[in-house]
């Protein structure tokens, strides 16, 4: 462990060393990029660290339930905490009221919520290759002591987010349903972008971009196909040579089979949410804690910056639930116990045949 | 003429199970039936099985493999940069399909190293012209740098090229009224930038084999506005530097996002244009931590000399892929 | 049978009538079009330096291989370069058919490379205009036989890549003016048939007069490929396949053939399979009525017709076998056995009885008839 820990800060020493540990909200991940907060813990695990620097984000919505905006919300909320500039467009006619949905942190440092963060921690599973960051992890929770802000804040989606986060920020809001094409939008993409130029020495800070439905049928581009892809390629590789995140939804299920295609590949992480049936006894029996379950969230692709070996995470499956209906809290999906005639869980034959496969080899 | 003959086959824990080197023998003969006469195993004189590797030191040809050791994609792609055997055309043209679940860019790096690591003495160095739609400059740099690759170090010898496509637009309206033209421009002038660097290295460097290896062409396809026939003209264009200039070509595509019933002609083109067609899929069965997915390779050329067909699994690490047969695996 | 197939382009045609044309197809399952169109080539192309076809000349139409390419394989079977201008012409719509080239040499970013000048090739930078390229494939062929008589062949690389550039009706116009001219002798071409509309490919087989579509060996069941069944499936097709040939012969038939082919090295070998007729003519075999009248003679022969569980022993005993004794003992015994057992057998044997109950009375009185009443047995 120790070895393996030595090697990998020796890997992305110049950046680690230098300039970023000092910045709140940013954190170096392997392979010598830098992570933005997903404004949801539970989410910066399971994907390693958060979302890095320079990648598209994509959530592909359902169009029966409204989770998108649950990620949608913390994302901005947590940008805005740590004061970093923001673009968000939606199709609605006046997107800046959105601002006045997003959540507070949850500020109270008791030690139940840090317990809680703990117990977390064991209970998700982590691609391996991540597990040494949880130290560092660990550090960063250490360091919300010293009244730094936090690289990542539990959100209280009761609450809304203080006036003076909204007030004296580098906010921009886009309507995405007046126009015609999206040129006025790249273009604001761009001039929001050109303010901050990526590792110009010394980083400062990172900035992000909040796409939501962007294909709504209410558009006027959205019967446009390429040229929808000839934007998001081109956001794509404004964000990959900026030190911005974006993060984009759209609901796949509007569009033709082959440009969903094409969008999944242009995200270098790609998520999807998912309603699940109200009251459903089945899925009660067989899902421990179906009744907290507001959702689904499933992890198809998670960014590999500089690197060929693609994560593979052990789940990607995860149920968001809504902990004393405040906070968002995503688990991996577990099996309930009671009901062993169905029990045909696909970890459970995997891990056994595993187990009986070793076994016949050491003998 | 010698011709070099490696024993491959699949080792006991799935490696890529090489014997040593001092298997090798020298063979004298046509390549399908030939006496072994010195060092290898005697069971492998008369007609070769499939899996030896054949390579052959011409004088003043390229070596086919550079000492290190030709795992299970080597053995069937076969030769990349210049194919003894197809006696008429040059280069070969390498197709990659992956999808969404299994990105297949390690086999680009892969042929990327292949190319242009360091050749043993007396063969021609090989120029690669990388256009890259997907990913930037650093990108690239870093991962080759893992797998013992400085593509640094070769730019400055020029003998890489890195065209960053990732911003190009096809202009609207090259020669407005007509209306055959659109989008056109931007992609003649791209084959114009790369035929450039072909007649430049080959000028200057005496007879160099060139690889050209573009990262997306769905992306392309994009940037031309989901023309696919303009696509098409400009993989045509490329196809002739083929056989102008002996340049082997390499192209990623993603298959699934052709796969719905309006099943574009473009992939199928690519498919009659390729001499080897290689696809990356998930395994059926689902995730896996130490089997990231399975390859398919299938290979058009020099019938009876490569394997037409391969098929195997592999998992990607920052330093190399290992390649192994279903079921070789623990 | 390819045999057949390039004797027909040999023979080529008959004053005032179309010139036979080919359409060789494929698909992705089975891509070897180019290998079957490059056999029919060279046969061709034997034929006709050999002076015993009916062309003096070929006009090839190269738009999927470079000219070079053609020149080594014809060199390749044997064919004597020098010779070439006399009986060969080339329009190379490979090297710049788009004229990017000539557009970019013209601003100077790419050095102009003039191919190596020859009289055999000729260069088409535009191929989407195709009443130039009809022109240039006339004044080619008129190159090769002068103005008189003579007659050349048309070959086409790739219809696939004409039809990708122009509209399927400006290629069938050529291709029907093609075989209209005095002066061509047959004309074929390469359809890769995947890449097209089922109306397109229709229309070129209705342009010609020969069709020869290449077909995988076996089909796979599911197109998901990986499987370790389909791996070897695939691998079956990977140099062998079927090869079926539809030709409209001039008395208004139609024949089938069907052969099969294995890839080698660097030619294509035919084999013949017994056809298996009932499968491939079913669809040309045309929906009949059934004649349910008969002539006076039918009827009188099948009032002759002997049914087979009809007596037929004409006046002798009727023997048979009751599952008591065998025929032979009966005909032994029959003189000192017993009268008794003779009327028992009298009784007994011939008649059996079936003794039965109505279910209701429901039934009708005739079903107490015996069923079997009109046999004679």
């Amino acid at each position: 462990m120790a070895a393996t820990k030595t090697r990998s800060s020796s890997f992305s020493r110049n950046i680690s060393a230098a300039s970023t540990p000092q910045i709140p909200g940013l954190k170096c991940g392997p392979n010598g990029t830098i992570f933005v907060s997903s404004g949801i813990p539970d989410l910066d695990k399971i994907l390693g660290g958060g979302f890095p620097l320079g990648s598209l984000v994509m959530v592909m919505e359902d169009i029966e339930a409204p989770h998108h905006m649950l990620l949608l919300r913390n994302f901005m909320s947590q940008g805005l905490v740590h004061n970093q500039p923001l673009l968000y467009a939606s199709p609605s006619r006046e997107p800046r009221a959105f601002l006045g949905t997003l959540p507070s942190p949850v500020l109270s440092k008791d030690d139940k919520s840090r317990d809680h963060d703990l117990e977390q921690e064991k209970g998700l599973r982590i691609a391996w290759q991540y597990r040494k960051y949880l130290g560092e992890n660990q550090q960063n929770f250490e360091g919300q002591r010293d009244g730094k802000p936090d690289y990542c804040n539990d959100f209280d989606l009761r609450k809304p987010l203080e006036r003076h986060f909204l007030s004296n920020q580098r906010i921009d809001c886009f309507s995405l349903e007046g126009s015609p094409n999206l040129d006025p939008f790249r273009e604001r993409c761009s001039t929001f972008l050109a303010q901050l130029p990526r590792y110009d020495g010394n980083l400062t800070s990172a900035c992000r971009i909040a796409i939501q439905s962007f294909y709504a049928p209410q558009c006027e581009y959205s019967n446009t196909e390429w040229e929808m892809l000839s934007f998001v390629r081109s956001l794509k590789s404004m964000v990959q040579s900026s030190n911005a995140v974006a993060v984009l939804t759209f609901p796949p299920s509007l569009v033709s089979s082959s440009f969903s295609k094409r969008l999944q590949h242009l995200a270098d992480t790609l998520l999807s949410v998912k309603a699940i049936p109200d009251e459903d006894k089945e899925l009660a029996n067989l899902l421990t804690g179906y009744n907290d379950m507001v959702g689904l969230l499933n992890v198809h692709k998670v960014a590999h910056f500089n690197t060929q070996v693609p994560v593979i995470l052990e789940a990607t499956t995860f149920s968001i639930k809504l902990k004393k209906r405040r906070s968002l809290v995503l688990e991996c999906l577990n099996q309930a116990p009671i009901d062993g005639s169905s029990g045909t869980s696909y970890a459970t034959t995997g891990s056994c045949s595993g187990s009986s496969k070793t076994g016949t080899l050491d003998f | 003429m010698e011709v070099w003959v490696r024993r491959m086959g699949v080792g006991k824990n799935g490696d890529s199970g090489l014997l040593p080197d001092d298997d090798f023998g020298l063979i004298l003969g046509d390549g399908e039936s030939g006496l072994l006469l010195a060092g290898g195993e005697s069971r492998f004189t008369g007609f070769l099985p499939w899996q030896c590797i054949v390579y052959i030191w011409s004088l003043e040809g390229t070596a086919m493999e550079n000492g290190g050791s030709w795992n299970l994609l080597d053995q069937a792609i076969g030769p990349l940069i210049e194919d003894p055997y197809a006696s008429r055309s040059g280069g070969s043209v390498v197709l990659i399909e992956d999808c969404v679940e299994t990105s297949g860019a390690f086999v680009l790096h892969h042929l990327i190293k292949r190319s242009i690591s360091p050749l043993p003495p007396h063969s021609s160095p090989v120029l690669l012209i990388l256009v890259s739609f997907a990913r930037s400059f650093s990108h690239y740099d870093r991962i080759l740098r893992k797998m013992g690759c400085n593509v640094v170090v070769q730019r400055d010898n020029k003998r890489f090229i890195f065209l960053d496509m990732r911003k190009l637009e096809c202009p609207e309206a090259m020669s407005d009224g007509d209306g055959g033209d659109t989008f056109e421009g931007g992609l003649v002038d791209l084959y114009g930038k790369i035929q450039k660097a072909v007649e430049v290295s080959i000028v200057n460097g005496g007879s160099r084999s060139v690889v050209i290896m573009i990262d997306d062409i769905s992306l392309l396809e994009v940037a031309a506005k989901g023309s696919s026939n303009h696509v098409l003209d400009f993989l045509h264009y490329c196809h002739t530097l083929k056989t102008d200039f002996g340049c082997s070509l390499a192209f990623l595509n993603h298959e699934d996002i052709y796969s719905s019933t309006e099943r574009s002609n473009l992939i199928l083109q690519m498919e009659y244009l390729a001499d080897v067609v290689i696809k990356a899929e998930p395994l059926a069965t689902g995730l896996a931590k130490d089997v990231h997915g399975q390859l398919t390779v299938m290979n058009k050329r020099n019938f009876d000399r490569w394997k037409k067909m391969s098929y195997f699994h592999f998992r990607v690490r920052e330093n190399n892929v290992e390649y192994f047969y279903p079921g070789s695996r623990t | 049978m390819a045999e057949l197939i390039c004797r027909a382009l040999r023979d080529g045609a008959l004053d005032g009538e179309h010139a036979p044309a080919l359409t060789i197809k494929d698909s992705i399952d089975s891509p070897f079009g180019p290998h079957v169109f490059n056999h029919v080539l060279a046969q061709l192309s034997a034929n006709i330096l050999a002076a015993k076809s009916q062309s003096q000349g070929l006009v090839l139409v190269a738009s999927s291989q470079s000219p070079s390419f053609y020149f080594d394989l014809l060199k390749s079977r044997g064919n004597d370069v020098a010779s070439f201008h006399k009986w060969l012409r080339v329009l190379d719509c490979y090297t710049d058919p788009l004229g990017w080239k000539v557009r970019l040499m013209a601003c100077g970013s790419i050095s102009s490379r003039s191919p190596e000048a020859s009289n055999t090739v000729r260069l088409c930078t535009d191929v989407r205009n195709l009443d130039n390229l009809s022109l240039s494939i006339m004044e080619l062929g008129r190159e090769l036989v002068g103005q008189g008589k003579g007659r050349f062949s048309v070959a086409i690389d790739s219809a696939s890549e004409m039809i990708r550039h122009a509209s399927i009706s400006s290629v069938a116009a050529l291709l029907s003016n093609l075989r209209s001219h005095d002066q061509v002798s047959c004309a074929f071409w390469l359809l890769h048939s995947d890449l097209h509309d089922v109306r397109v490919t229709a229309a070129l087989e209705y342009m010609s007069s020969m069709l020869g579509s290449i077909e995988p060996m076996n089909r796979p069941a599911n197109v998901q490929r990986g499987n370790s069944e389909n791996l070897s499936l695939f691998e079956q097709n990977s140099n062998k396949g079927k090869f079926h040939v539809r030709l409209k012969r001039r008395n208004g038939r139609v024949r089938l053939m069907n052969e099969e082919f294995c890839i080698e090295q660097s030619s294509i070998k035919f084999t013949a399979v017994s056809s298996e007729d009932g499968i491939i003519s079913q669809g040309l075999v045309p929906k009949v009525q059934f004649n349910l009248q008969l002539s006076e003679k039918e009827r009188i022969e099948r009032a002759k017709v002997v049914l087979p569980f009809e007596h037929q022993g004409t006046g002798k005993p009727i023997e048979i076998y009751d599952g008591r004794q065998s025929l032979n003992e009966s005909s032994t015994e029959s003189t000192n056995s017993s009268s008794a057992e003779k009327v028992q057998t009298n009784q007994d044997p011939g008649k059996g009885e079936i003794i039965y109950f109505r279910d209701s009375d429901d039934e009708m009185p005739d079903s107490d008839e015996d069923p079997d009443d009109d046999l004679d047995i």
